[in-house]
Formats: structure tokens, sequence, C-alpha cells
């Protein structure tokens, strides 16, 4: 076969229809590693249960595929988020039903005193089990009082804290205005400064 | 935001940062999984016309079973079209098409109000 031949054959297998969709399977794969492990500490942090948490990324993550796949990769971040905060404001909902029944039937409610915030393997970044216990500490401290903030409090600071998203990108991923993504961070910031108390600071 | 408050985001965002990097392999795990079940969707042809198969599906019987329903009483409504077509289609109108030009024409003589052709 000559060197055109091969060429027309390469060109006919890939078509550009193909090229696309594999170029945008890799930026995709690209964004969803780089956030899923924050995504999952933030759905953990909002609903108290790590394979919920994990239930509602991957959930999100396919959302985000089907529906929004073909988008520019800036957009993701915020449709990202958006995906996972209806997400779990539904998980909530969910489970306040399902509590409003179990309560009716005076069933035992689950103990949230048995969630295991801290995971006992070696640390990855080769820390001392002094920082690591004093980082837990700190965390479950941080987590409990972001925890019991308002949910949109709670949405406004972790998306601006933990995962780093501007203004213009929180108001997107919580579908309000920036004022009111700047209001409700500011007051999570206040409630969470009188709630960690000194220690903190 | 005062300086305190700057601290209380630094200190939140450095605890929550070496959480993630704590997270374990099978947490790790199932997430990637995660990840190439969402990108499989990428791949998979979106066929949303698919979503409308069985409501059109469910139209077309009950056309059909109304048509079915109504008897031979009302066929000529069918034929009606037919018969529309079988002039169209006549060796006539086909020579109408053809002298198309001349029709045009002569309408257009009519439009202008004289009407004499001698």
């Amino acid at each position: 076969m000559t060197a055109e031949a091969a060429v027309f054959a390469v060109s006919c297998t890939a078509t550009p229809e193909g090229a696309r969709t594999l170029q945008q399977e890799r930026q995709l794969n690209q964004f969803l590693a780089e956030v899923e492990r924050r995504a999952l500490r933030i759905a953990e942090i909002a609903v108290r249960d790590r394979d919920e948490a994990l239930d509602l990324v991957q959930d999100a993550m396919i959302k985000l595929a089907r529906n929004y796949g073909t988008r520019n990769s800036d957009e993701w971040t915020p449709l990202f988020y958006r995906i996972l905060q209806n997400g779990v404001r539904d998980w909530h909902r969910r489970r306040a039903v399902k509590n409003r029944v179990m309560v009716w039937f005076r069933k035992a409610q689950p103990d949230d005193n048995d969630y295991d915030v801290v995971e006992s393997a070696p640390d990855p970044m080769g820390r001392t089990p002094d920082e690591n216990l004093q980082n837990s500490e700190a965390m479950q401290d941080i987590e409990l009082a972001v925890h019991e903030l308002p949910r949109r409090q709670r949405e406004a600071f972790m998306l601006r804290t933990f995962e780093g998203l501007d203004v213009a990108g929180t108001a997107i991923a919580m579908g309000c205005s920036e004022g009111s993504v700047k209001t409700h961070y500011s007051r999570a910031i206040h409630t969470l400064r009188d709630r960690l108390g000194e220690h903190w600071q | 935001m005062n300086r305190t408050d700057e601290q209380l985001v630094q200190q939140a965002k450095e605890a929550f940062d070496a959480s993630v990097d704590k997270l374990d392999a099978t947490t790790l795990s199932r997430l990637n999984r995660g990840r190439q079940a969402a990108l499989a969707e990428v791949a998979r042809p979106n066929y949303t016309w698919m979503h409308w198969m069985p409501a059109t599906g469910a139209a077309a019987a009950v056309l059909i079973a109304v048509f079915a329903l109504r008897g031979p009483g009302d066929i000529d409504v069918i034929s009606a079209p037919a018969s529309d077509l079988e002039i169209l289609l006549g060796e006539e109108s086909i020579e109408m098409l053809e002298d198309l030009e001349f029709y045009s024409w002569l309408d257009a003589l009519e439009l202008d109000g004289d009407g004499d052709l001698g």
C-alpha cells in the first residue's frame, strides 16, 4: 500500500466526528479527574455519608457528560456543581420525607455519631500522626460547623472556599444572583467565626 | 472580610485540602469507576428521538384503530385525495403544465383588464 493509500484509509476510519468525540472524552476525563475528590468531600460534608456522597458525585458526573458534554469546557465547573447541589438538595428532601415516615412509625433513627470522618489509611502526603490528628480534628470541627450552616450559606461557603469558584461561577452553580452569593458567603463566615471560637484564630 | 475572617477561610481551606489528600484507595477507585461510567455517556449516541417512539407508536395505533372502526361509509373521505391525484396525473394536466407559461401570460392579460386577445 502506498503512503497516500494509507493516509486515505486512516482518514476514512477516523472520521471528524469520531476524533471530536475522542477529544471531548479526553477533556472531560481530565476535568472530572481534577474535580471528583473535592466534589466528593463537599457532597460528604453536605450529606454526612460517604456512600451517599459517592452516588451523588457519580450521578452528577453522568448527567454532566450526558447533557453538557458538548459544551465549552470552561462552563463545566459551575454546571457540574449546580448538578451536584441539586442532587444534594433532592437527597435532603427525600431524607426529610423518609424521616417523617420513620417518626410516624416510631422507628429508630440512624445514629449520626457513628459517622467516621477520619479514614485510617496511611497518609499519602507523608504527614506525621500528630499533624494528621491536628488536621483531622480541625476538619471535624469545620465539617460539623459547615454542615450545620443554613443550606444556601453552606453551598456558598463550600463552593467559594473549598472549590475556589469565583462569585460568578458560584452564582451559576447555586442558581442565584452574584449579590445573593456575597450575602450568603458573608453570613456563613460570620456564623462560622461565632461557632468555631477562639482556637480557630 | 477582615484579617480574622481571612485566617479562618485559609485554615478551613487547608483542613479541607488535607482531608481530600487523605481519601483512601477504595474511595478513589469508586470515584474512578464513576468517572468511567460518565465518560461512556459521551461515546454513546444520543438518540433523543427514541424517547418519542412509544408515544408515536401509540398515536399511530390509535389512528389505525379509528380508521378501522369507522367502517366503509367513510371510505370516500380517504379516496377523495386519491381522485385528486388521478386528475393531477392525467394526460391533460401534464399538457397544462407544459403550457404553464402560456397560461401565466393569459392570467396577466386578464388582470390588466383589457382581456382583448385579438
